[in-house]
């Protein structure tokens, strides 16, 4: 079954919400023993489902919901996969989940990523989700829970991921489902605990791409509180040119053939811009923005705190030091080094005047294509113990694939389209700015039918 | 002597820069915040369109060139005050650029939000987020001062525009905040952290003196002590804190077309400086009383709205100035903090300005008017206080006096004239007033 | 990229971290390693004109109006913070 079916059947009285709702914690409940997939699983979701069965109205009534848990769901805990804002209860509602609920969707609740989104693995945290095919691998980053327990749910479901620079489509890709990262800002930010406030996007996790898309049109909408928000004039769906990224395909072997046979004889074309820099580009823009995002955490409004002992600069740097992890302190350092004067001209400055080059390499190919396609990741999920063994940067070259889109705001779908080694292997289709439609089109078109 | 300056001015807006928080209110701590002024995760800034209009019209009256694009920044630095740790200002394209104002060059005026209040207690301080988030202009000169007096003077023209722009929130404790650069005849001494301007003149004219005698040989940050009247040292920060600034990246770009300069520049008032030339010009006053009575707002209004309803102006202003301002400041009050009917005071300008009353009567009834509000021709009328022209009821009240006072009238028989007015005030009593002091002082002579 | 320990510690302290010896020893390499992947960015041509891009998609002139909402009540406010005194956040020492 899925969303649309499912939402029917509670809509016409013919499903229970109750039982699913009761169903669906269940199994999280004994998943999450072994897989990892939560953070919190909340028994409020029981309450709002009597709400429901009373109610039966909304665009996704009934509908169980997860949530990245750096997505802020007022008075759950909500700490971005991360210790130090460990017992923090938001005091708003991020306006994605207003949306939902007033749509009656369900929180059941909220799913483990690398802390602040500082991954690609799903490593970088206390609570390691674990690939729903295969234990010793992981589910990819940083929306990891979000994927993992999607593919693994023998119920309907659906899940809130967030992407800064792949980490929608990276985790989708490990784990066979379907990842929607829409354009940047047509799905507010208010209540998102920010990683790179001008590169994070909130998007969809679904068993398929119809399931993703359906929550989009619920979520999506410029919010008076989030002002880089957008009402988007979208593109129509038509696909009529499709193309390969030339440098996209310096993978795996086997990736790239599964990926051309699929999507058949296209043109390839070149970003040589995006090949070059845009890795760079993104991380310094990304870690210079987080590095000012992560300055509040210092024990003082909310989260973890110390004794008040020293002066203000001793103890905000006790309570920093203890809390954050390995990840989060490089990328602090790192981020705070781009912006220092002395630096930042070549550093901040440069990546932001670079990421406009970067937006007009793509925007040229979408006069002529409307969609540009490639593999998501270079690999298939990889066993922890290999990603043990890589360093910081070659941690930060597996977005090779993911993080020109995502620089560029630009919306693209990752659905799964074979195995390798029995491991998933995913497509990205990347789309110009508020194309959604002709992503998932084409999506439904290429995805995987299980 | 060098001095230059940076303003902090509070804007009288209903809520606060970024989020819709009560500007101003309860003073219990902590009762006007939310997720954004707070700084939570997830919280996100929106712009108070406002007071980003209130700062541009502040930026045009000071002469500035305004920017046609303009956007915030990240300004990081630690401190328990600032809510997310860094502090949204603007740094490289700020609201206006090179302005003038009463002849001192203005470097830049930007929009930023106020940081939160801190109380030090031992070894731990106590924060209230109430002011974290009010908007705040800050305004910069250039070194153009030669005094702290010119200081002065520059301030006090400064917030008469201010308040003639509606823009300007004027509270007890924190009305203008500055730093002051200041060198006489070494290195730049920054004074941080001044409220008021009583205290920024004060600490100027303290560094001046001080900066004689010891000579400066280094730039140097100072903090003032109020209480104790001095300037201290402060300990030299082993690294200043690199700003790191980047673009606020939840804000958008602010353009400012010229439609938009052209409606706010509309929204100007005549301002004080502009009134004070008119008044000048047009009513004949001398600069003085021209720059008291247009200093103040509400009394540039209330004279403006006399001479309409046919007071001249002349009259009005001193009238105006020397009593209404006179009676005011005996009791430390301000135009604004008296409900003043205007048409009473036109009523009695008019009668005395129809010489129909004494001025010995006007000011008791202006007096009473400042304390409540009452027909004014009523009471003249019933309490019989029009000026008695009939000079018989002044020699009648003459004549008693003379009878009850005869020694004072020996004094002036052997030629004392000051005792006169003795005898004078006592008619003025008995007559309670209306008689005109040169009359009866004439009919006195006569009689004695 | 000259990223030595005494630029670390530097800017460390300018984001309030204090790091371990163990810390540093291991942060040098792995930060000159990503700092020399970075540094690729100067071969970049960057004609003078190019603007700095505040987001990905052109936004501009968002506004709130002036007008006041509910807030947090003082208990709401304070609720999450472990510190605090008769109303007031407390801190550490702050002079």
């Amino acid at each position: 079954m899925n969303v649309e079916e499912y939402v029917t059947g509670v809509r016409k009285g013919e499903i229970s919400v109750k039982e699913n709702i009761k169903k669906i914690l269940n199994e999280a409940k004994k998943i999450n023993k072994e897989y990892n997939y939560f953070n919190v699983i909340s028994d409020d979701a029981l309450t709002k489902a009597e709400e429901v069965e009373k109610n039966r109205k909304g665009k996704l009534a009934g509908l169980p919901i997860s949530v990245k848990d750096c997505v802020c769901v007022k008075g759950m805990e909500s700490r971005a996969g991360s210790l130090i804002l460990k017992g923090y209860k938001p005091v708003i509602n991020a306006t994605v989940i207003e949306r939902l609920e007033k749509e009656g969707a369900i929180i059941i609740g909220k799913t483990s990523q690398d802390e602040f989104g500082f991954g690609s693995f799903s490593t970088n945290t206390d609570n390691i989700p674990k690939n729903p095919l295969d234990k010793m691998r992981s589910c990819g980053g940083s929306s990891g829970g979000a994927a993992g327990f999607t593919r693994k749910t023998e119920n309907v479901h659906a899940a809130i991921a967030e992407s800064t620079g792949g980490s929608i489509a990276c985790p989708a890709s490990f784990c066979g489902v379907a990842g929607l990262t829409p354009t940047y800002g047509v799905v507010s930010r208010y209540g998102l605990i920010d990683y790179a406030n001008s590169l994070d996007k909130i998007g969809i996790i679904g068993k398929n791409v119809k399931d993703t898309k359906l929550v989009f049109d619920v979520i999506k909408g410029k919010d008076e509180r989030d002002s880089t928000s957008v009402d988007a004039d979208f593109k129509d769906s038509k696909v009529k040119k499709i193309a390969v990224i030339k440098e996209s395909l310096n993978v795996d072997k086997e990736i790239k053939e599964i990926v051309l046979s699929k999507v058949g004889k296209v043109e390839q074309v070149s970003l040589p811009l995006v090949s070059k820099y845009a890795l760079s580009c993104y991380y310094l823009i990304s870690m210079s923005e987080a590095s000012t995002n992560l300055a509040k955490y210092c024990g003082l409004r909310y989260g973890e705190s110390l004794e008040l002992n020293g002066n203000f600069n001793e103890y905000f740097s006790k309570v920093r030091s203890k809390f954050f992890t390995k990840e989060s302190k490089r990328r602090i350092i790192l981020g705070t080094f781009a912006r220092m004067s002395g630096f930042r001209d070549a550093y901040y400055l440069r990546a932001m005047k670079l990421r406009t080059l970067i937006i007009e390499e793509y925007k040229k190919l979408f006069r002529e294509y409307d969609i540009l396609v490639s593999p998501t990741m270079p690999i298939v999920a990889p066993k922890f113990s290999d990603i043990k063994k890589l360093s910081p940067m070659e941690n930060y070259m597996m977005d090779i694939l993911t993080v020109g889109p995502n620089l560029a705001g630009l919306p693209h779908l990752s659905v799964n389209i074979g195995t390798k080694d029995k491991m998933p292997v995913g497509l990205m289709l990347i789309g110009d700015h508020f194309a959604e439609e002709k992503l998932t089109v084409k999506g439904e078109e290429l995805e995987n039918r299980d | 002597m060098k001095i230059g300056i940076e303003v902090h001015v509070q804007l009288n807006t209903k809520s606060k820069l970024f989020c819709s928080c009560s500007n101003l209110g309860s003073d219990e701590p902590n009762s006007r915040t939310c997720a954004t002024c707070l700084g939570h995760p997830g919280s996100k800034p929106a712009l108070n369109k406002e007071a980003f209009e209130k700062a541009i019209k502040v930026a045009i009256a000071l002469g500035c060139k305004i920017n046609n694009k303009t956007f915030f920044s990240r300004k990081s630095y630690f401190y328990p005050d600032l809510a997310k740790n860094f502090q949204i200002s603007q740094y490289e394209i700020p609201v206006g650029l090179d302005g003038k104002f009463e002849g001192i060059g203005i470097r830049r005026l930007h929009l930023e939000e106020d940081p939160a209040a801190l109380i030090h207690k031992g070894n731990t301080c106590l924060i209230d987020y109430n002011r974290s988030g009010t908007p705040l202009i800050e305004i910069v000169t250039e070194p153009d001062f030669k005094s702290p007096n010119d200081v002065r003077l520059f301030l006090r023209k400064m917030i008469t525009m201010l308040t003639y722009l509606d823009v300007y929130y004027r509270k007890e404790e924190s009305t203008l905040k500055a730093d002051a650069n200041i060198s006489v005849h070494g290195e730049r001494v920054e004074i941080k952290n001044i409220n008021g301007l009583k205290e920024i003149e004060r600490a100027l004219e303290y560094e001046a003196k001080r900066q004689e005698t010891e000579l400066q040989e280094q730039q140097e940050t100072r903090g003032w002590d109020s209480e104790k009247g001095k300037t201290y040292s402060m300990r030299v920060k082993e690294s200043e804190d690199d700003y790191g600034y980047i673009f606020e990246p939840d804000l958008p770009l602010f353009e400012i077309s010229k439609e938009l300069l052209e409606k706010l520049k509309k929204e100007i008032p005549e301002l004080g400086a502009d009134k004070s030339k008119r008044y000048r010009k047009d009513y004949k006053l001398d600069e003085q009383t021209a720059e008291v009575i247009s200093n103040d707002i509400n009394l540039a209004e209330l004279y403006e709205y006399t001479i309409e309803k046919g007071i001249k102006a002349e009259l009005a202003a001193k009238w105006l100035r020397r009593d209404l301002l006179g009676f005011l400041s005996y009791d430390d009050k301000e135009l604004k903090d008296v409900s003043l009917n205007q048409d009473s005071i036109v009523d009695l300008l008019k009668l005395i300005q129809e010489n129909k009353i004494t001025d010995e009567v006007a000011r008791k009834l202006l007096l009473d008017l400042i304390k409540e509000d009452f027909d004014v021709k009523k009471r003249v009328k019933k309490e019989k206080l029009e000026i008695i022209f009939d000079e018989g009821i002044l020699e009648k009240a003459c004549r008693e006096v003379i009878k009850e006072n005869s020694d004072a009238v020996e004094k002036v028989k052997k030629g004392d004239e000051k005792v006169l007015n003795f005898l004078m005030g006592h008619v003025m009593k008995k007559t309670k007033g209306v008689g005109r002091p040169d009359v009866i002082i004439r009919i006195l002579k006569r009689l004695i | 990229m000259r990223l030595d320990k005494e630029l670390v510690l530097r800017i460390a302290k300018n984001a309030r971290l204090n790091l371990t010896e163990p810390e540093i020893k291991e942060f040098l390499p792995e930060l000159k390693e990503v700092l020399d992947k970075f540094s690729e960015l100067s071969k970049a041509d960057i004609p003078s004109n190019v603007n700095a891009s505040f987001q990905p998609i052109e936004v501009k002139n968002i506004f709130r109006e002036d007008k006041i909402e509910k807030c947090l009540t003082q208990e709401e406010a304070l609720k999450n913070a472990k510190h605090k005194n008769d109303g007031y956040f407390k801190g550490p020492r702050a002079i």
